[in-house]
């Protein structure tokens, strides 16, 4: 097991056995944020942070389409049981603590969506020497420098003020949630010789 | 590699050196990681201390809270490893950020301690170092750890280091770019939000404090050094020369001796602080050199001093 992906080919590309995990994981998480934001997008903006959501829903659709075309996709006999777990934990889920079902609905989003734009770095996995110029390599590093610029919009809103009664909620949903996405994240990667890096998960 | 536990989150450490022996403890910057103290480890090792080095919560392999880490979870943090290390005398010292928590700890924590050592360090928020942090986590936040690293690196040491490693600082960086994550860079630079100055609690440190600073820092200048230096009664201030912000990745052997030769001076009985202002060797076992009378530490060129 590595901590990284490999080993590379001549041309210094991830094994496409590998490419095909780390993608339909990826895929699988910001397809469902991607569908969660268009659900929640009103057809006609009311309020000015609702720019954002339009903006999330973009952003996430871009990234799948670029998983889509960029890697090598390769048979997967373990993709269709995983997949149906990873697609079981993206589902909404209102977090406890907040009486108000449809504050509780949008916290429970952004637990989900913090957790995958944060918890995840799928350009961490990258050796040094990964081709730069590989079309999957680049898409990996969009997704994890879009992740972090899309997590912002979570911070504010999980940080903010209308949520301060809520703290102690928000927190402990938050934490569960990011062990929850980095273990499905650890599994998926551990099936393709890949061992994630030592991390809030795995706690003696 | 042993972790701590304080609440539902772990504390990476390592002790390295003789059990009995006097300790040292040595606390990360901001976007450090513990392995960036290896120098050191080895230099004060070999000089019979032993060494406590750890990641911060939010840090390398110590857990990230998601949402916030406060400074107090920090001190806290340091406490328990602090407990890990006996009865034995006991060393402090911290870089930037470490520096702070570390002058937290002795404020709150100091007869546990035998000696200070705060490093790049500030108990205040002046303008200039608010507006640098405020633009440093927007740097962050728009660019991502690597933005905030090529922001750094260059305010932070010298031609002389980054000449060398001009056409790789790709890999420089990996390491530091690989163990942090921007959302908990973000958190520990947001757990400034809510800052107070530590200024007037400074006067409870009672311990022995050499205070360090480069002689070309720019993020933190030496008035930031001169408030530590005036408001803890047994302090002494040391500039390093040609020495920038980050001078403990860039001068370890020195900075490494500074620290062993403090704490044998402290431990010896003949360390006196006196306020007094040195001028660090260029090298390791160099001597150190006071302050020319008369003249204005405060100052980059020779203006004649009306600070006593």
């Amino acid at each position: 097991m590595s901590e990284f992906f490999g080993p590379l080919d001549s041309e210094g590309r991830v094994p496409p056995r590998q490419q095909t995990r780390v993608a339909a994981f990826l895929i699988s998480a910001h397809g469902a944020l991607a569908r969660q934001f268009a659900f929640a997008l009103p057809l006609k903006l009311e309020s000015a942070w609702q720019t954002e959501l339009n903006a999330q829903f973009y952003r996430e659709t871009e990234l799948v389409s670029l998983l889509l075309r960029a890697t090598s996709w390769v048979p997967d006999v373990a993709l269709g049981y995983m997949a149906a777990s990873w697609e079981t934990a993206w589902f909404p889920r209102p977090i406890e603590g907040i009486p108000d079902q449809p504050l509780a609905l949008a916290v429970g989003l952004a637990t989900l969506a913090h957790a995958a734009h944060a918890g995840i770095r799928p350009a961490a996995l990258l050796p040094v020497d990964a081709n730069t110029n590989d079309p999957f390599v680049m898409t990996l590093r969009r997704v994890e420098f879009e992740s972090s610029r899309l997590l912002q919009a979570q911070i504010l809103f999980l940080k903010g003020e209308s949520l301060v009664p809520f703290r102690d909620a928000v927190n402990s949903a938050l934490e569960r949630r990011h062990t929850e996405v980095r273990k499905l994240w650890s599994e998926a990667l551990e099936g393709v010789g890949i061992s994630a890096r030592e991390g809030n998960d795995e706690k003696p | 590699m042993p972790f701590l536990t304080h609440g539902s989150y772990r504390i990476r450490y390592e002790l390295d050196g003789p059990a009995n022996a006097p300790a040292y403890v040595l606390v990360n910057g901001l976007t450090q990681y513990a392995e960036l103290w290896t120098a050191y480890r080895d230099a004060l090792v070999a000089r019979r201390f032993r060494v406590a080095t750890f990641d911060l919560l939010g840090q390398g392999a110590s857990d990230k809270p998601a949402l916030f880490i406060s400074q107090d979870d920090q001190v806290a943090a340091l406490h328990l490893l602090i407990g890990e290390l006996g009865d034995g005398p006991l060393f402090l010292s911290g870089i930037s950020f470490g520096g702070l928590i570390a002058l937290r700890y002795a404020i709150t924590h100091g007869k546990r301690l035998a000696g200070l050592v705060p490093m790049s360090c500030f108990a205040e928020l002046p303008p200039q170092l608010f507006l640098l942090g405020n633009a440093l986590r927007t740097g962050l936040i728009l660019g991502g750890t690597s933005y905030l690293q090529d922001l750094l690196l260059p305010m932070n040491v010298s031609d002389q280091w980054l000449r060398p490693v001009l056409d790789k600082l790709d890999s420089v960086k990996r390491q530091g770019w690989l163990v942090n994550d921007v959302y908990a860079l973000q958190n520990l630079m947001e757990s400034f939000l809510d800052f107070q100055p530590l200024t007037p609690q400074l006067s409870a440190i009672g311990v022995p404090t050499m205070i360090l600073n480069g002689e070309f820092d720019f993020l933190t200048p030496r008035a930031l050094h001169e408030t530590l230096r005036v408001q803890i009664p047994n302090s002494s201030l040391v500039i390093i020369p040609r020495a920038y912000h980050a001078f403990t990745l860039e001068k370890p052997a020195l900075t490494a001796d500074l620290l062993a030769r403090f704490a044998e001076d402290v431990l010896a009985g003949r360390w006196q602080g006196n306020k007094a202002v040195w001028i660090a060797p260029e090298e390791a076992g160099g001597d150190l050199v006071p302050f020319p009378a008369g003249y204005d530490h405060l100052r980059a060129i020779p203006v004649q001093g009306t600070i006593p």
